[in-house]
């Protein structure tokens, strides 16, 4: 997404940019804000009048040929983008005046700005804190504002109204004003971040259509540029489509070819009547014979096109499955779940159909059509130009009457989908309307909507039974010309009756497919977006890739963070300057409330993302350097939703090593505590399961994934919620499972319920997106911090009485 | 032994069990702020400030409770922060002075944006996408919806409602009032 737009030169002029000072962000605003007067204006402007403007050190906020605010950075604490009611607010928070005085003294250097174009927010004027601060740079340009606005100042008091809006937007620009705010709230932070957005327009910059999730707007790439990229996704099936080609063009010799034999065949044999038995036989032979080589080289073409189609849409499939695979989570996480499904199947499926549709029927009559034309105009020339005409007009009338169709029945479907909701909503709320005694009225509304529908449907299908004549008379219409032109040519002796009958057979060629070849621009334009939109995949560098260093070795399990920072979002860090380590053999539990970070932590670790910053490094290697295949060989995961597989329990179990004997299934099954309860199901290990397979409890599910894990004796053990939400036998089961599974090997647990980390070597608190505490058990409760409340939280919650929290130590708390 | 205990527990900074019985006794209390009770104050930062019960709050968010069916009345006042919790509700704008409804008014057009659509210049229809050229009481825009049946919403058999591609929405209070040329071109949503 856009964050920098190219201000008008008048606009960008009112900055007065210093030397050295360049606009970073500058973005749109589409609705108006008086921010002197603060009141909503009442434009919802299109684009190009207001914006705001971010420089390192400033902020402006432009509207029409007027600056309308311009802050400094150095004197926000905050600058938030609010969301409202379908629109948003850009708000500043300011520094109080001791704190300003500091950021001042951060940065001396950077205020290069003309000072006498600085407005100062009004309440910082009031003259007792002037007096208290420093002559700093905004002290003095304060005091210059103070005096010319004295008015104002009175009744405001620094700590109060600190904070002030803006700007206003609609929700068109409310996430480039959001990258925006937090870009330019980093400057006011003293940092130089540069945030950038990886999301993609919703419109296209040129011709202002909506995109179809792509980063390219399939209309304004160049239909050439579009083509070529489907003839490169066609790649390998090029000998394919000549033969397709070549077997179209048989086809539309033969088609033509046709006529002619039955002109030769009238005006030889039949209008003079000289013609014998033999004759009628050749004739009817020949046109057998053509009949029949047409229609077997027709079912060859086409079946050519179904199986290319097949392959194709095959091919494209697996090449966008794999692609997505090595797409790093930021890819698919900003891209909504059904869409890249959408792509794997849908567009494939489009690329198909067109396939079948274009290259099996369009191409071969469109070919035929043409062929035809070429003939008709050897016949007769003025006949011909007159037919061509008429082809126009009716491409036209067909062209308006679609469109009404298509909106007539249109609207038929909006009406079913409204009758059918309604339906559904009185069935499955059938206990609610007969508890309230509320039959009538329901059975009242959706007989309004029955008749609605009904309504809708009788005027459409009378305008079908009115419309379909008519078109079939447009579409005669041709001949109709051909006859009366042509009887009078032959009258005139210019033209014979087989050349007529000729004539009259390519018009009908020409006519017939008119009507669905209207469909062909829209067939096109559905084919190039679904190319686009497989490119917009397939282009896709994949992020995570093994860098040339990058090594295999045998992990022995020493873990550690080194100030790591990473956001999913380039604006909002989840995790700030973490540090922890774990040496092999240890278990470190990660406790904290949801959302600061602890499954975060994890995706770094099994390198789901690359941390921004800082460094995540196994036995002293940076994981960036060891092998994607190798790092995850070797790293167990129990996850809180633990997917199991469509298949058998054995094939979910060797999920991770397939080749794994049935010796080794056995052995992490009972580490796992998992062997019992398979052996006690029907099927044993062959056990089917997954959709509509036998029904695994949560607890058994979760064994299974357990087993899933230490299969291949991971020396690296991620433990991401494993005992969560699972009743207290499961729990039991599992906590044996997992104390045989956690030694010997080294082991990051996140874990809710605190008693799952009894054995933890280490505990490490993430607090606020940072390490807050870090220690073992003893040593943390004794602190009294955060780990502290959380223990005596859910004892108190458990017992609903004091407990002394010695109860809670390693020893007494065997389950 | 430690049972399940629910996953908010963790939330617990401020766990006090006599704090979160005391809070959720004041959520079923309902509070209605009067031009007696109450006085709504202008910011200078733009927004509204308000002093009620003693308390003092330096700025308020002001919700509305009906924003479709009664948008001028039972306003919901609140704190302005992440829980925006609930300080009381504005029955009637009216019954405020003047200068204070004002004070209101401009929050609820700061917060509120539905621009109402007076005329229909043009709707395009192209591969799923509808363009919508309209004159609206903001001025004329352009905004573009999808075509399939979440774009529109029927609040009533004459008012509708458009969500475009960016969440925005637009408002006909009454398509019986548009021209019948223009109710023509949204044959295709009502």
């Amino acid at each position: 997404m856009k964050l920098l737009y190219d201000l008008p030169p008048q606009q960008k002029s009112l900055l007065n940019l210093a030397p050295g000072e360049a606009v970073e962000y500058a973005v749109p605003l589409d609705l108006t804000y008086d921010s002197e007067a603060h009141l909503t204006g009442g434009t919802y402007a299109g684009k190009g009048d207001s914006w705001i403007v971010v420089s390192e050190q400033r902020l402006w906020i432009l509207e029409k040929c007027e600056v309308k605010k311009e802050i400094l950075l150095s004197d926000c604490a905050e600058i938030r983008c609010e969301p409202q009611i379908y629109s948003g607010i850009l708000t500043v928070t300011y520094r109080q005046k001791n704190e300003r005085a500091h950021a001042a003294e951060i940065e001396p250097n950077s205020p290069g700005w003309p000072e006498s174009e600085t407005v100062e927010p009004d309440f910082t004027a009031d003259p007792s804190s002037k007096a208290a601060g420093p002559e700093s740079v905004s002290g003095s340009s304060t005091e210059r504002n103070s005096e010319s606005k004295p008015g104002e100042k009175a009744e405001t008091d620094p700590a109060e109204n600190k904070k002030e809006c803006l700007a206003r937007f609609s929700m068109r620009e409310m996430v480039r004003v959001s990258y925006v705010a937090r870009g330019a709230n980093l400057y006011a932070q003293g940092e130089h971040g540069k945030v950038v957005s990886q999301e993609n327009e919703t419109y296209c910059e040129k011709c202002g259509r909506a995109l179809p999730g792509t980063s390219v707007c399939p209309y304004c790439s160049g239909k050439t540029v579009m083509f070529r990229k489907f003839w490169n996704l066609c790649d390998g099936y090029q000998f394919k489509l000549m033969l397709i080609s070549c077997l179209t063009v048989i086809v539309s010799v033969i088609n033509v070819l046709m006529p002619v034999v039955q002109q030769r065949f009238i005006d030889r044999a039949l209008t003079d009547g000289s013609g014998t038995l033999t004759d009628v036989l050749i004739f009817a032979g020949t046109l057998f014979g053509m009949l029949a080589l047409a229609i077997l080289v027709e079912s060859l073409r086409y079946w050519f096109c179904v199986t290319m189609g097949a392959d194709l849409s095959m091919t494209l499939r697996q090449k966008l499955y794999y692609k997505i695979q090595t797409l790093s989570l930021s890819f698919i996480n900003v891209r909504k779940p059904g869409e890249l499904m959408n792509r794997v199947t849908g567009d494939t499926t489009q690329i198909r159909q067109f396939m079948i549709d274009v290259f099996g029927d369009m191409v071969g009559t469109l070919a035929t059509m043409a062929a035809s034309l070429v003939m008709m105009f050897v016949l007769d020339v003025k006949m011909t130009l007159l037919s061509l005409a008429m082809v126009l007009a009716v491409v036209l009338i067909t062209r308006i009457f679609w469109h009404h169709i298509h909106s007539i029945f249109h609207r038929q479907w909006l009406k079913n989908d409204t009758m059918r909701n309604g339906l559904s909503d009185i069935i499955s709320g059938i206990r609610i309307v007969k508890a309230f005694g509320k039959e009538k009225e329901e059975s009242e509304r959706f007989r309004k909507l029955a008749d609605d529908f009904a309504a809708v449907n009788k005027k459409n299908e009378t305008f079908w039974a009115v419309f379909f004549p008519l078109l079939t008379f447009l579409l005669g219409f041709g001949t109709y010309i051909a006859i009366y032109f042509g009887g009078i040519s032959i009258l005139q002796g210019d033209m014979t009756t087989g050349q007529l009958v000729q004539f009259i057979t390519y018009t009908g060629y020409l006519y017939g497919p008119l009507s669905w070849m209207t469909h062909l621009p829209r067939e096109v334009m559905q084919m190039l977006t679904s190319t686009n939109r497989i490119y917009d995949v397939l282009d896709q560098p994949s992020a995570i890739r093994d860098s040339e260093r990058a090594k295999n070795f045998p992990i022995q399990g020493d873990v550690a963070f080194q100030d790591v920072t990473f956001g999913y979002h380039s604006y909002e860090p989840v995790l700030n300057h973490i540090s922890f380590e774990a040496k092999r053999g240890e278990m470190i539990g990660l406790v904290g409330a949801s959302g600061t970070g602890k499954s975060t932590v994890i995706n770094l670790l099994m390198r789901l993302y690359d941390a921004d910053d800082g460094s995540i490094t196994i036995d002293g290697t940076d994981i960036r350097d060891i092998a994607g295949d190798c790092l995850h060989g070797q790293i167990g995961v129990v996850l809180q939703e633990n997917f199991l597989f469509s298949g058998s329990i054995l094939s979910n179990i060797r999920f991770a090593k397939p080749d794994a004997t049935m010796q080794e299934v056995i052995r992490a099954a009972k580490a796992a505590n998992a062997h019992d309860f398979i052996c006690r199901t029907p099927d044993g290990y062959d056990t089917y399961v997954g959709e509509s397979g036998y029904s695994l409890s949560g607890g058994e599910r979760q064994r299974i994934a357990i087993a899933r894990a230490i299969l291949n004796d991971p020396k690296l053990l991620i433990l991401d919620e494993a005992t969560a939400s699972l009743d207290t036998e499961s729990e039991y089961m599992i906590q044996q499972a997992m104390e045989r599974l956690t030694d010997g090997r080294t082991t990051i647990a996140i874990a809710h319920r605190l008693s799952t980390l009894r054995n933890a070597t280490r505990l490490v608190v993430l607090d606020d997106h940072r390490v807050a505490e870090c220690g073992t058990h003893e040593e943390l409760m004794e602190k009294q911090g955060i780990y502290y409340k959380l223990v005596m939280a859910q004892l108190a919650m458990a017992g609903g009485e004091t407990i002394d929290p010695q109860i809670f130590d390693t020893q007494s708390m065997t389950m | 032994m430690i049972q399940e205990e629910g996953s908010n527990l963790l939330d617990l900074q401020e766990f006090d069990e006599e704090a979160f019985r005391a809070e959720s006794e004041e959520l079923l209390e309902t509070r209605y702020l009067t031009k007696e009770n109450a006085v709504f104050s202008r910011t200078a930062g733009g927004f509204a400030a308000l002093a009620f019960d003693g308390r003092r709050w330096e700025r308020v968010y002001v919700y509305r409770m009906f924003p479709l069916s009664d948008p001028e009345r039972f306003l919901s006042i609140r704190e302005a922060d992440e829980k925006a919790k609930e300080i009381g509700i504005v029955e009637n704008l009216a019954d405020f002075p003047k200068e204070q409804a004002d004070i209101l008014h401009e929050q609820l057009n700061l917060r509120y944006f539905t621009p109402v659509i007076e005329k229909i210049l043009d709707v395009k229809d192209e591969y799923g996408h509808a363009y919508f050229h309209v004159q609206t009481n903001f001025g004329v825009c352009r905004f573009t919806t999808r075509m399939g049946g979440d774009a529109v919403t029927s609040l009533s058999d004459r008012r509708v409602m458009f969500t475009d591609l960016d969440g925005n929405r637009y408002e006909i209070p009454d398509i019986y009032k548009l021209t019948a040329a223009e109710r023509k071109k949204l044959d295709l949503f009502i």
